[in-house]
């Protein structure tokens, strides 16, 4: 089987990622750690204490989590996994019962020693539009991926 | 084993002597104790379902070791995470045992409001490099409840 060059552009789009967030999920997030513990993600009572609000929010790493999955579907379980990194902000709660869909735009390539470096500027919204979330992301493709005239 | 019944009742009283976090006194570059856990494939299966992905590969993320050891030795009103960073290097393996390096990377005063930078890198018994993590906390959590609308 040959190679299989992959090319990526400033303004590609990544493919979007929507997920569904419940309580369930946030359960099972928390529980994989072992953190059954009532906390401001499982238990009102402890939301309302800790932050002030109505309701449980999810822990922003269950955002983070999405965000690396997008990257990975993206660019391969081979190199996201191996070379990929998200950094990102958190704007508003993403709560149970919320949408959210993750997006993302190739911003820029730079040469590493061992392939080049994409960038993504990463985006995620809920089902009302607000932005829950902005920041970065990168995974360095390496050379044996890319066309001989993007080395 | 006269002596174990005793020893029970002391493990058993959970005594708490963390101490409360002076956000002025903390020292940038504070490396807490190593921590050390065993990843299990329930643990993998159980983050899996919950994140909605059967190819989920850092189910480190769960665990957020950055702020583990912090939150052993302090205590605070709780906190909010407001930006987190990680870095994928080799997917962790179901049965190996994880030790976790974590240290408090940097602190900062934002519109009135106290941060903490924490910074933790997970490297399994073989030796492999998994993730490193770095995580911006608020430390006035209610404030964003305010902010949040409720």
């Amino acid at each position: 089987m040959g190679r299989v060059i992959r090319s990526y552009e400033e303004g590609d789009d990544i493919t979007p990622l929507v997920k569904e967030m419940t309580q369930d999920a946030i359960n099972l997030f928390e529980g994989s750690a072992g953190n059954t513990g009532p906390s401001q993600f499982t238990d009102e009572d402890a939301a309302k204490e800790v932050l002030g609000t109505e309701g449980t929010v999810a822990s922003g790493r269950m955002s983070l989590t999405f965000a690396i999955e997008m990257m990975r579907r993206h660019f391969g379980a081979d190199v996201f996994n191996h070379t990929g990194t998200v950094d990102l902000r958190f704007l508003r709660p993403v709560r149970p019962g919320d949408t959210i869909t993750f997006g993302g735009k190739v911003t820029g390539t730079s040469k590493e020693a061992n392939g080049s470096r994409i960038s993504v500027d990463i985006e995620v919204k809920n089902q009302k539009g607000d932005t829950t979330g902005v920041g970065q992301a990168s995974a360095i493709v390496p050379n044996a991926y890319l066309a001989p005239e993007d080395l | 084993m006269e002596n174990s019944s005793s020893e029970d009742a002391f493990d058993m009283a959970e005594v708490d002597d963390r101490i409360e976090l002076d956000w002025e006194a903390l020292e940038v570059g504070e490396t807490f104790d190593k921590f050390e856990y065993l990843l299990t494939q329930e643990m993998i299966d159980t983050y899996r379902k919950g994140v909605m992905d059967p190819e989920a590969s850092f189910p480190t993320i769960a665990h957020k070791v950055d702020v583990r050891q912090y939150n052993a030795k302090y205590t605070d009103a709780g906190s909010v995470n407001a930006r987190c960073a990680f870095h994928c290097y080799n997917p962790p393996v179901a049965g190996k045992r994880l030790t976790v390096t974590a240290w408090i990377a940097d602190k900062y005063l934002r519109r009135g409001k106290n941060y903490i930078v924490t910074e933790a890198v997970s490297v399994d018994e073989d030796g492999r490099l998994i993730d490193r993590v770095i995580t911006h906390e608020l430390k006035q959590p209610t404030e964003v409840g305010k902010k949040w609308g409720g």
